[in-house]
């Protein structure tokens, strides 16, 4: 039953980045541990394409304990903003430690970094995880702000984005610039699952 | 003939030996591509630009940026420090991956430590008579000709300006010093150290006089957003370019040195 069900979601996610360059998933809390061991599947079996992985929800020792093994096999850079704000010292090659998830304009630079540094040729995707966890941290317009500027400036390099939103954190202003950004909203519902 | 009148054409006949070395378009580019497109392309050539900030803020590493892009473009530029030992300096320096000690050996970019200089002429007074300022300024004006550089940053023109005795002194000082190392074709970056900007108040220098002969004022400053700092960088006034004055954040990155992006700015009413 799990199995169908993190293949179901990895298919959905399959589909709509195959399409779309600018992806938003809202999905209930419940649900979160599921999707995103579906993205990690998905991700998995993506190999050509140069992952920035940017995580505010969990630390990113957390996230490599859960998945050695894809992470090992994957072209992949994480971003994490939360473990030094947390107190949590860590050191990776893999990952870059933003000293605090506030430091938005710091964010867009190393993500527009990473894609840089990556070869032309490949394909880049960004995974925000999530965009609604950052108002925890911030004013939900400065948010907005950097979001807007971040998907213009992934446009711009041809990168694409996977932007995951918590539903029970999101208020009206995550709404419409989720929807007005990007170019397909996946709503996840615990009904489909 | 008064002093500042023969000033005035030795200045007149030093622009007639402008370098070669002086870029054809007419900027001097920082090489960092984000600020040389806010400033219009770049510092105009033979600018005097003071480099505002308080402690931290950057000044020290846009200088030495500035300084080390040039050179990888074969223009030759000098650093003249005064708040740093070299060894200290250095070894801040050694922390950006930007900063090629073989561009220090070959001697396209010199660092000096004026306080030495200053020794050696036996100018160890604590205040300079207008006698001594004149001779720490032929000094400048002769190590920037000799070396042929087309670069050239003092950190900081505060330390140095406290040594002057009046408001005229250092006025004087910054109008022969940019006058003549732009006459050069030398676009010359000046540090200004300010204290931290409380309740909005900004003042571009310690002493009130340098940012009115200055060409250029870039102002270094920060931003506390949840009790981070967030560095910013606002051009105030660059003559001679149409320049941006928005207020841009600025990282510094030991990767890629100095880097600017986008402030945001929104913020509840």
């Amino acid at each position: 039953m799990e199995s169908s069900l993190i293949d179901g979601l990895s298919e959905r996610i399959s589909q709509a980045s195959s399409i779309y360059s600018s992806v938003g998933v809202v999905l209930p809390s419940n649900n979160y541990n599921d999707f995103s061991h579906a993205m990690f599947e998905y991700m998995k079996t993506q190999k050509s394409i140069t992952w920035v992985y940017v995580t505010i929800t969990n630390p990113f020792h957390g996230i490599k304990k859960q998945y050695p093994g894809i992470i090992d096999s994957l072209n992949i850079r994480f971003i994490d903003c939360v473990s030094l704000a947390a107190g949590i010292k860590s050191n990776d090659d893999l990952c870059y430690f933003l000293d605090s998830p506030s430091q938005l304009e710091k964010l867009t630079l190393e993500i527009l970094s990473f894609i840089k540094e990556s070869s032309r040729d490949e394909k880049s995707v960004v995974v925000i995880d999530s965009l609604s966890s950052l108002i925890l941290y911030n004013d939900d317009l400065l948010v907005t702000e950097f979001f807007s500027h971040l998907i213009n400036n992934l446009n711009l390099v041809n990168a694409h984005s996977i932007s995951l939103c918590i539903e029970e954190e999101m208020n009206d202003m995550m709404h419409k610039i989720l929807y007005l950004k990007n170019e397909k909203i996946l709503k996840i519902k615990e009904s489909f699952i | 003939m008064d002093s500042h009148q023969s000033e005035m054409v030795r200045i007149t006949e030093d622009s007639e030996k402008i370098s070669n070395n002086k870029p054809e378009n007419g900027f001097c580019k920082t090489g960092i591509e984000t600020l040389d497109e806010k400033l219009g392309g770049g510092f105009p050539n033979g600018n005097a630009v003071l480099l505002v900030g308080s402690s931290g803020s950057g000044k020290t590493t846009l200088c030495m940026e500035f300084l080390i892009n040039g050179a990888r473009n074969g223009e030759r530029g000098v650093f003249f420090t005064i708040t740093e030992p070299l060894f200290k300096l250095t070894q801040n320096m050694e922390k950006f991956d930007f900063y090629d000690k073989k561009l220090i050996e070959n001697g396209m970019v010199n660092i000096i430590d004026l306080r030495i200089i200053s020794e050696r002429l036996g100018l160890d007074s604590e205040k300079f008579s207008a006698e001594d300022a004149s001779a720490l300024l032929d000094v400048l004006k002769d190590i920037a000709d000799e070396l042929q550089v087309s670069r050239l940053a003092i950190d900081s023109i505060t330390a140095l300006c406290y040594r002057l005795k009046s408001d005229e002194m250092i006025r004087d000082f910054i109008f022969k010093l940019g006058s003549s190392l732009g006459a050069m074709g030398c676009t010359t970056l000046l540090t200004s150290e300010i204290q931290p900007v409380r309740h909005g108040e900004i003042k571009y220098s310690k002493y009130g006089i340098e940012e009115f002969i200055a060409d250029g004022i870039v102002f270094l400053g920060d931003i506390e957003r949840k009790g981070d700092l967030i560095r910013t960088l606002q051009i105030v006034k660059m003559r001679g370019t149409s320049h941006s004055r928005s207020k841009v954040a600025m990282n510094l990155s030991s990767k890629r040195g100095v880097e600017i992006t986008p402030l945001l700015k929104s913020r509840r009413s």
